[in-house]
């Protein structure tokens, strides 16, 4: 008697715990919610991306500000190289310039 | 044999969002706590959606994490169930269509006054149809405490409805 009571009211309770229809706004919430998420992720990457884009960018830049600096350096050493050599030349030929000239005046 | 599943966000989201708010909404007995529970739920799936091996496994979590997330919220407004269903009757109740009979709806009444691991264990057992094992494992309990929990919860629900409800008594 006590067990078919029990049962009954069992029944009573699976039939009022049913599932209850969800909010239809529930699943447009959760897919807004959902996107919302997604979309900062994504832009997190196009920052990213960007940002690599413009330290890519810049260091290429300095590279070839550095190496053009550099070749500039070396440009103006070789200038002063053929410089210091053709003074050093311009001071030989002076002394040789000289001594045929004192050569000359002892000859004549 | 290889069990080639893939889950889709949009239909666990489709096959599963009455189960869990129907599971928010008899543990917090508010149905706009239910519903921000249930949403927080689904998106906490989105983000597990890699570790979801099969459908039964998607069930399984969601249900875990529903009477969880239901809890957790519980405890944190500190509301007895009590006077959120009093809100929920007065105020922003369920459509029409959606409301159940008047004794389905004392029932679920008087449930909310049962103790929290008492309503939770009978909530799976008759809205879900689950075995006290698998209750167990959802509610991360073991067995003999669940099958305790049912017993009882069912006693003490049993005893406030034949206070308030005289057509379950038989001959009252």
């Amino acid at each position: 008697m006590e067990h078919e009571e029990l049962d009954e009211f069992e029944r009573e309770l699976k039939q009022a715990l049913e599932r209850r229809p969800a909010p239809p706004s529930l699943k447009l919430r959760v897919m807004e919610r959902r996107a919302q998420r997604r979309h900062p992720q994504s832009m997190i990457w196009m920052r990213l991306a960007a940002t690599l884009l413009i330290v890519a960018l810049l260091g290429g830049g300095l590279r070839w500000g550095l190496q053009q600096r550099e070749e500039r350096r070396q440009g103006e050493e070789a200038r002063q190289q053929v410089m210091t050599a053709l003074r050093i030349t311009g001071h030989a030929l002076n002394r040789v310039s000289t001594r045929l000239a004192a050569h000359d005046r002892a000859g004549e | 044999m290889a069990f080639d599943w893939q889950p889709d966000f949009e239909r666990l989201l489709d096959e599963h969002q009455s189960m869990v708010f129907s599971l928010a909404l008899r543990m917090t007995g508010d149905r706009g706590l239910a519903e921000e529970i249930a949403q927080d739920v689904f998106l906490e799936l989105d983000g597990h959606m890699g570790r979801i091996k099969s459908p039964e496994h998607a069930r399984f979590w969601l249900r875990q994490v529903a009477m969880s997330r239901s809890t957790d919220a519980l405890r944190r407004r500190k509301v007895r169930g009590m006077d959120l269903w009093v809100e929920l009757e007065d105020g922003h109740a369920a459509r029409a269509e959606e409301r159940p009979s008047p004794v389905g709806t004392r029932l679920e009444h008087l449930l909310t006054t049962l103790p929290e691991a008492q309503r939770a264990a009978l909530i799976l057992r008759y809205q879900e149809d689950m075995l006290p094992e698998e209750i167990a494992a959802a509610l991360d309990a073991p067995v003999a405490t669940v099958k305790s929990q049912l017993q009882r919860g069912l006693k003490l629900l049993r005893a406030k409805a034949t206070n308030h409800l005289r057509e379950f008594t038989r001959g009252a």
